[in-house]
């Protein structure tokens, strides 16, 4: 065991060793007891919409197939032949009916279920298919289309785990009359970071957007509605949502999704129409303190990020402390006519992404936060996380616990609860 | 061939401005409509119905139609921002700036469509990045371009750059390829 395991995390958080990123034994723990056990997000339904549909990705750095089998059941299998271990599928996504590994062609349906071994004419002795398929994840449950699975077969409930988050996904995700639709496989790319570094961000780091994007956000009506009206909430220990809770008195179009920074005085009248009649359907339909959020960004415990406002999803797939091959996906509302979805584009991809305007910054930051976390002789000097303290408190319209736009409890509560998965672990 | 050999100035010119982190001279090049788009490159299995044709791996296919989100999409605005941002002491991305070199070969005039006053070429670039001390990257692939002729000279009516990777592994998509 690692010494001083517990020790990376100050007992108030309001200090976390530089070496929580950097540590090659403590990554291995993360993978053994967060990894291998939380919920992790998988894909979206939109993707896997017809029995045969599949995408791949990954659990940590386990590669996992997510398939709508025969049955019509979503399944995730460890994409990896049971024979020799070859991965069955080497695509991102399509439709089919059966993965075949290259080596021997050993042949999976949809579920995983082994199907055929071709030798096997050949041989005298049986061999016990049903024991061969590919390896199953034990839990796969979904979440306003959101796809979860974990490896831990006792892992809670998805609806419990996220708990108060619930509140916060719906007024996005319920938002739309037709759901949300992911379009197209996730851009994917490789940052020099730990992987908590761009979780850590979406969690309720919204404090550093004047400052670090200050040359495209600088001075923006943006920032000081946030400093109006933003909260951090953190909707239960390691989930986080920030968000900004406008007056009532609020006109409809500054309140609507795809308002952000007077944007949609530049849309078309189409596209202002869709989004003016989206918010008044979902005001209707979730209520009146729905009406008055306009979300920022979102984290579900350990590695799910979404960007409410630049509608994206994304997750960070760790490839060992000092890598994360970071994957974001364009979200749409469903029912959009195709002309509002291509207006909307830009708001994702101009700002966020590997070529983004924001995103750029971002990852910079990132990789040189993660070459500050392992700078040697550090120890001692743990990273400050101590902003707005004490200061959160119970709102009475959200749910979880509320903090200023600038508190940095979304952060406390994450390594708080990070803490006490790998030490725990341990006594499982 | 002097219409070969005048693109191929054009290209080295623009590779040599942008080296020179001259980007608002660069803005210059560019026609007030431009497109510039580079697609997401996706792993897919070959076309079924083209087996044992050319078609059956096209490249086509691999790339992010309409629909998708590409991994840029820009007009003129935003590489307008694009630039100028680049130019800003609080752009913490660009400042220090990155040392770049822009290796543009293997042109090849596609279609001279006289009436239009259009050229469409395709070129190959390789780009070696380096900002953060020995932190080097290298990226390559195509440009599939619109030239527009002007009255001094071509002007980018449209730039299509198709990748070679699938997970982009290096620091960043947000420069001028």
């Amino acid at each position: 065991m690692t010494r001083g395991i517990e020790d990376l995390v100050s007992a108030d958080a309001t200090l976390v060793s530089r070496r929580a990123f950097t540590d090659e034994a403590v990554y291995k723990i993360e993978k053994e007891r967060i990894f291998g056990r939380a919920w992790l997000y998988l894909a979206h339904e939109s993707e896997l919409k017809a029995s045969g549909d599949f995408v791949t990705t990954y659990m940590g750095e386990t590669p996992v197939i997510v398939a709508r089998g025969p049955d019509g059941r979503i399944n995730a299998s460890v994409n990896s032949c049971t024979h020799r271990g070859v991965a069955v599928c080497h695509v991102e996504r399509g439709h089919a009916s059966r993965f075949i590994c290259p080596y021997h062609n050993w042949t999976f349906g949809m579920d995983g279920r082994l199907l055929a071994i071709p030798q096997q004419g050949k041989i005298e002795r049986p061999v016990d298919k049903a024991r061969l398929g590919l390896r199953q994840v034990p839990r796969v449950e979904s979440y306003a289309g959101l796809i979860f699975g974990s490896f831990d077969p006792d892992v809670a409930p998805l609806e419990q785990y996220l708990g108060n988050m619930r509140f916060y996904l719906d007024n996005y995700f319920a938002r739309f009359a037709d759901g949300v639709e992911v379009v197209g496989a996730p851009h994917k790319w490789r940052l020099a970071a730990n992987w908590k570094l761009p979780v850590e961000n979406q969690l309720g780091d919204v404090g550093h957007g004047p400052f670090l994007h200050g040359a495209v956000l600088g001075g923006r009506d943006a920032i000081a509605e946030i400093e109006a009206y933003g909260f951090n909430m953190v909707p239960e220990p390691g989930h986080g949502a920030a968000i900004r809770l406008l007056p009532p008195e609020t006109p409809l179009a500054s309140r609507m999704w795809g308002s952000e920074n007077g944007s949609a005085s530049a849309f078309s009248a189409e596209t202002q129409a869709f989004l003016l009649d989206t918010q008044r359907q979902m005001e209707d339909r979730l209520g009146s303190v729905h009406a008055r959020i306009k979300g920022l960004t979102y984290g579900v415990y350990p590695n799910f990020s979404f960007l409410w406002a630049n509608s994206t999803i994304r997750v960070s797939h760790p490839r060992g402390p000092g890598k994360v091959e970071y994957w974001s996906w364009w979200v749409v509302p469903a029912g959009a006519p195709e002309s509002v979805k291509r207006e909307l584009q830009g708001v994702y991809n101009g700002f966020f992404g590997p070529g983004g305007l924001l995103e750029q910054e971002d990852s910079d930051a990132w990789a040189q936060q993660y070459a500050g976390s392992a700078i040697d002789y550090m120890d001692d000097h743990p990273y400050y996380y101590g902003l707005g303290a004490g200061e959160e408190e119970v709102h009475p319209l959200l749910p979880g616990v509320a903090g200023s736009c600038y508190n940095e409890h979304y952060a406390r509560q994450f390594y708080l609860r990070w803490q006490r998965d790998i030490a725990e672990g341990a006594a499982r | 061939m002097e219409q070969q050999h005048a693109i191929e100035q054009f290209y080295y010119r623009e590779a040599r401005m942008l080296d020179d982190r001259r980007f608002l001279a660069w803005l210059e090049l560019l026609t007030e409509d431009v497109r510039y788009v580079i697609p997401t490159r996706h792993i897919r299995l070959g076309h079924l119905p083209a087996r044992g044709g050319d078609e059956f791996h096209l490249v086509e296919r691999e790339l992010g139609g309409a629909e998708e989100a590409a991994l840029r999409e820009d007009r003129l605005p935003l590489l307008t921002i694009r630039a100028k941002r680049a130019l800003a002491p609080n752009a913490w991305a660009e400042n220090p700036p990155a040392r770049t070199r822009r290796f543009i070969t293997n042109v090849e005039i596609e279609d001279d469509d006289a009436c239009a006053g259009e050229v469409r070429v395709l070129s190959n670039f390789m780009l070696s990045y380096s900002r953060h001390g020995a932190d080097n990257h290298l990226y390559s692939g195509q440009r599939q371009d619109r030239l527009r002729r002007s009255e001094d000279g071509f002007r980018i009516a449209e730039r299509r750059i198709v990748l070679d990777w699938n997970v982009v592994t290096a620091p960043t998509l947000a420069l001028f390829f």
